[in-house]
């Protein structure tokens, strides 16, 4: 059975998907030793060989997939620190991952999660079709309702920032059906109690494996919890041992923040934008 | 600003800083005490490793199925190698953390909290 690990980019004019991808996606190949694809777009592709990081992209991906960009509908905040503006999310094709994954088992990632440990070694011998994390930890110890549960009244919010499948007929149903629940959005929305206006995967997955599993919480096939920034925190520097030195902003001072850094661990580091600023030297790490 | 003011929040950052930096290692340390064994996801803890050496007092040495951390069976064929897996895992893991641990409790300043 080969394993692999799956990225998707697909480039925006604020944000640069496809340089966050090869610093995952490297970060990834290195620290769990294994192949790493991408899935993006030919937009992304022309950028990345106008912007010259697309032999880096080479040398780090095993195969970059090509696929078609999503409509860009989808509009979310993008928070950089104390500043923030709408701008187009294009995230509708994460179900795809299931017919475009080139390995009989997945481990898709977020192309904002940075991996420096193998946590995952345990999980590849499972066997289960399908695994989702199912709750995230923030750095600053805060979290949200909205974090844990799809809504006020809905079931638990799991994270689709990391997924683990094979290719098997049983894993497929989640993913059909998260393409299902992306068409009918809004119908949903009216029954999990979730705004609409902004899709997720997260709340789609949710929903998926919650329907999936006889409407019950199962945490059976949990991956590790997610240990996340939110996007007011940022990534301020970057040693060459490692080691991550990030500005926390403080939940009840908003013009407060304070220190903190992480070395050999896996974050989810939600201010893209600040991952893009240490370009240099987290590409100086993988 | 009043001195002691400044003082009291200055002290106040630092604990902030500190409270989140041993979070921060109590996370690393959980998810390397993650093992993984014939299907099954067990979390190494003192209670584990008691639980199984407590098996092998009994004589409950091979092909004992006994629950993970999801609660599900999982059969440990040899459980005197199983316990030596666990027993491997946590001390390596547990030394590890105690001397982060006591690195970060040596440092009184934020700055050297979190090696800028």
């Amino acid at each position: 059975m080969n394993k692999g690990i799956i990225l998707f980019a697909h480039n925006s004019k604020e944000v640069d998907y496809s340089v966050l991808s090869i610093i995952a996606g490297g970060l990834a190949k290195k620290n769990l030793d294994l192949p790493v694809s991408l899935i993006t777009d030919i937009s992304t592709i022309e950028w990345m060989k106008e912007s010259k990081i697309y032999s880096i992209a080479l040398s780090v991906f095993d195969k970059i997939i090509e696929t078609q960009r999503p409509r860009e509908f989808n509009h979310r905040i993008l928070r950089d620190g104390v500043e923030s503006k709408k701008i187009p999310f294009i995230n509708q094709n994460r179900s795809s991952v299931w017919h475009l994954s080139p390995y009989d088992k997945t481990l898709l990632i977020d192309t904002d999660y940075l991996i420096f440990e193998d946590v995952f070694k345990s999980y590849w011998q499972l066997n289960l079709p399908f695994m989702i994390s199912d709750s995230i930890k923030l750095v600053n110890g805060k979290i949200g309702v909205l974090d844990r549960w799809i809504s006020d009244i809905a079931p638990r919010l799991f994270w689709a920032t990391t997924l683990m499948f094979d290719k098997s007929d049983e894993s497929k149903i989640y993913f059909d059906l998260v393409d299902h629940i992306r068409e009918n959005y809004r119908y949903y929305a009216d029954i999990y109690q979730y705004r609409h206006e902004v899709y997720r995967n997260d709340i789609a997955f949710s929903i998926s494996k919650h329907i999936v599993e006889g409407f019950k919480e199962d945490l059976s096939n949990s991956l590790p919890y997610i240990l996340s920034l939110t996007d007011k925190d940022e990534l301020i520097d970057v040693k060459s041992d490692g080691r991550l030195i990030f500005l926390l902003n403080d939940e009840i001072s908003a013009d407060k923040s304070f220190l903190s850094s992480c070395k050999d661990q896996n974050v989810h580091i939600m201010n893209k934008q600040s991952i893009v600023r240490n370009k240099e030297k987290l590409l100086e790490l993988i | 600003m009043d001195d002691r003011l400044k003082k009291a929040l200055e002290f106040s950052n630092y604990q902030n800083a500190l409270s989140v930096q041993r979070q921060l290692l109590k996370e690393k340390l959980n998810s390397s005490l993650i093992y993984g064994y014939n299907g099954g996801i067990f979390k190494v803890t003192e209670s584990l490793i008691s639980f199984v050496q407590f098996l092998i007092d009994n004589d409950r040495i091979s092909d004992i199925p006994i629950l993970d951390s999801n609660s599900n069976p999982i059969l440990i064929k040899d459980m005197k190698e199983f316990r030596d897996s666990i027993l491997n895992v946590y001390f390596t893991v547990v030394v590890g953390y105690y001397s982060e641990y006591e690195k970060i409790k040596k440092n009184r300043t934020i700055e050297k909290l979190v090696e800028l």
